[in-house]
């Protein structure tokens, strides 16, 4: 065992410093390339169709996790209460597709469609009240609002009575597809997470080198500064808010209706700080690295809570301490970066 | 600053403890127990295991109970390998953490279901988690779900069994004892989920019948950081007693009544304050009443053995709790009886056996009856001076008069 460990060790290091020699400017083009091959292999190297299946699961959350990174990493708007419009996602398609009403039930890719909606128009009031108002909501005033928004959606999801469905939530059977497909488990719905992953980070990507997405990272660096260059940072924020609420919420409407349930712990602050460990541990402004956390954490979660039992809490929060200790920056954030300048 | 080297090795090390973690949940996700060298020991068992899959709380708010359902299972299964197994088969058990979370359970439940392929899934705790995955373990019928948690009753699937305790075995014959013994003002107090308030619609109807008076009705969330509400309806509606489904923190609910000064001969009753609950609390509970399959100070001939047998295994100072402990206990043998009483794992063939059979549980005989809910003798304890539970009475043979007719 220690041989093997030691060796283990050897072969890494040598990998690492490999690596190392990598020009600063491909790295980051290397790591997707690494990180999308090994992704997207999975179906075809693992055979057990329920593990395929909550790899599509984690890619969910990916794609959660980069609408953060877009808000938190790139346009330096740290939110607390991401998770309102994720499961936001998956209460309104759990109410359209399941409640009676004038028009309702829906068929699911129309609610799906009426869902995302209803996020853009809340998520475009909510932005063009923080940062439109007379006074702009900058720093930890937007944190905290963001915090507040998420746990009245809690508390109005755990007291809406029939429409919510109380503490329990909705339990709703709709099964994801498309075109005659059946994409709700296996293979099918780990294709239909991926593709969707791709194309948010792709979209993501585009965004980032755009003019806007060159402001959105100018507000991070200094709000006042791009302000006075005469660009409009207010709309530039709402745009990119409304961005990420769609994204969070389309990644909420996949999640919960493969999982049949939706219940208040979904738009909670619990779920929303959860996201934050993620890109914090893959490395905050780097796309990729919020892909990475969200896979690596919730499947240690998920495996070292069948094995360890009652202590796999504590290794995990040991785990996340030493490794924010020894990367900063989060892992992708040093993998880009190159090590130790 | 770290050198490059350092940050290197630093790195690698980071990233084979995470490789070595993770490959040990490839293989290390089960627990089989191994039968313990017995030299009266019958042959040992053989063959494809029989693999028993359960949920449980071990993290969360439901930590006491989980623990105790997982390890009254680990127990049960320890006991059937040592004495061979399972028509000669070795039994395997395989836990899962499900975190006091309903988005976890549906994951673990699919993982045991799909991935493991388990005969039986055991767990959860909460009503809402229940709710949640029993369509998901036994849609397929190729698995049984046994719940072994006190519940508000009410499930009914060909494939679903209960070997906790439904209101008919508690709340019906213990509303009129507390009437008698504090008055006919009760408060019902709960957590905002399903068990408390369908529980609750229960006893409503149940509180008019003896000629009691319903003065006031609270929920909280699982876990409240504020009781003002509740210490306010007290005060406004003078309860004799309160009646309260409010497990996880019932001990900061108490204090802050206490606190208050308005618990001044207020009576108590619950059907969830296991003995583990009343760790840290004992004195300000004297008084409370709680009916639950299992206490410590239960009556019954088995007891003392389950009770010796749980300590030599978990520890003298570990105590199985009160409904979930014994409910896995009997779940997990009458299992046992029922897939050697079919001949084989087959899930409908063991649903069909199961129904029916008795089994000398440590408290008692119980019966697996038509409504897939078990007959069982309950419980009724009181907190004394010292902050224990002293047996009161047995409500024996209880009926679980649930309807669910397959």
């Amino acid at each position: 065992m220690f041989t093997l460990s030691n060796s283990l060790v050897k072969v890494i290091s040598a990998a690492w410093k490999r690596a190392v020699e990598i020009p600063q400017s491909e790295r980051r083009r290397v790591t997707e390339i690494v990180l999308g091959v090994l992704l997207f292999s999975l179906p075809f190297v693992l055979s057990d169709l329920f593990l395929i299946d909550r790899f599509g699961r984690y890619f969910v959350w990916a794609i959660f996790a980069i609408s953060v990174d877009l808000m938190w990493g790139y346009g330096g708007m740290l939110t607390f209460g991401h998770a309102a419009f994720f499961g936001s996602g998956g209460y309104l398609v759990a109410i359209f597709t399941t409640r009676g009403g004038s028009f309702l039930p829906l068929p699911l890719w129309p609610a799906v469609g009426l869902a995302l909606f209803v996020i853009a128009v809340f998520s475009f009031l909510l932005a063009t009240l923080a940062f439109r108002g007379r006074l702009p909501l900058r720093g930890v005033e937007f944190a905290v609002i963001t915090l507040a928004v998420a746990f009245l959606l809690e508390q109005y999801a755990r007291a809406g009575g029939d429409l919510t469905g109380g503490q329990n939530g909705i339990l709703f059977e709709v099964r994801l597809g498309m075109f005659g497909l059946d994409l709700h488990r296996g293979r099918g719905f780990y294709a239909l997470a991926g593709i969707s992953l791709l194309i948010v980070y792709v979209v993501a990507r585009v965004f980032v080198a755009s003019r806007q997405g060159l402001i959105t990272r100018g507000i991070r660096g200094n709000e006042d500064r791009v302000e006075l260059l005469g660009y409009n940072v207010p709309n530039v924020k709402v745009g990119l808010f409304v961005m990420v609420a769609v994204f969070a919420g389309y990644a909420g409407v996949l999640f919960y209706v493969h999982d049949g349930i939706v219940s208040p712990t979904a738009v909670g602050a619990t779920a929303s700080t959860q996201v934050l460990l993620w890109v914090a541990l893959g490395g905050r402004g780097t796309l990729a690295g919020p892909v990475v956390g969200a896979i690596v954490l919730q499947h240690l979660t998920a495996t070292l809570s069948g094995t360890l039992l009652d202590t796999w809490l504590l290794v995990i929060g040991v785990l996340l301490i030493v490794v924010v200790l020894v990367f900063p920056g989060g892992i992708l954030g040093h993998l880009n970066r190159g090590p130790a300048r | 600053m770290m050198g490059k080297t350092t940050r290197a090795k630093l790195a690698a090390f980071a990233a084979m403890s995470l490789i070595l973690i993770s490959c040990g949940g490839n293989g290390g996700e089960t627990t089989t127990t191994a039968a313990p060298p017995d030299t009266t020991a019958p042959a040992e068992p053989s063959g494809d295991p029989i693999k028993i899959g359960i949920l449980a709380d071990l993290t969360g708010p439901f930590t006491t109970y989980g623990t105790s359902l997982a390890r009254s299972a680990e127990l049960a299964v320890a006991e059937i390998n040592a004495a061979g197994g399972i028509m000669g088969r070795s039994v395997e058990l395989i836990v899962e953490d499900i975190a006091t979370d309903v988005a976890v359970t549906t994951d673990k439940a699919r993982k045991l279901v799909e991935s493991d392929k388990v005969d039986v899934v055991i767990g959860p705790i909460g009503s809402d988690a229940a709710d949640a995955v029993f369509k998901t373990v036994t849609q397929d019928g190729k698995t049984i779900m046994i719940y072994p948690e006190t519940y508000e009753g009410g499930k009914c699937d060909s494939l679903f069994f209960s070997t906790g305790a439904v209101p008919a075995q508690q709340i019906r014959p213990m509303l009129p004892l507390l009437q008698k013994e504090y008055g006919p003002k009760v408060l019902l107090f709960g957590a905002d989920y399903v068990w408390p308030r369908r529980s609750f619609e229960i006893a409503k109807p149940i509180i008019k019948e003896i000629g009691g008076e319903l003065v006031g009705e609270v929920y909280l969330p699982l876990i409240a950081d504020d009781f003002t509400e509740l210490v306010k309806a007290v005060r406004t509606g003078k309860p004799d007693y309160i009646f309260t489904l409010y497990p996880a923190i019932w001990g900061a609910a108490l204090k802050a009544l206490t606190d208050a000064g308005v618990m001044e001969g207020v009576g108590v009753g619950t059907t969830f304050l296991g003995d583990p609950d009343l760790a840290g609390i004992g004195a300000l509970a004297a008084g409370t009443y709680t009916a639950l399959p299992f206490f410590t100070s239960a009556e019954g001939v088995g007891v003392a053995a389950f009770m010796d047998a749980f300590k030599a295994k978990f520890g003298a100072d570990q105590i199985p709790s009160g409904g979930e402990a014994l409910g896995a206990y009997n779940a997990i043998y009458l299992y046992k009886l029922a897939v050697e009483a079919a001949g084989s794992t087959d899930a409908t063939a063991v649903a069909n056996a199961m129904v029916g059979l008795k089994f000398e549980s440590p408290t008692g005989t119980v019966t697996m009856e038509a409504s897939h809910h078990l007959r069982q003798t309950i419980q009724l304890v009181r907190v004394n001076a010292e902050g224990l539970y002293e047996h009161v009475s047995s409500f024996k043979d209880q009926d679980p008069e649930e309807s669910c007719s397959l």
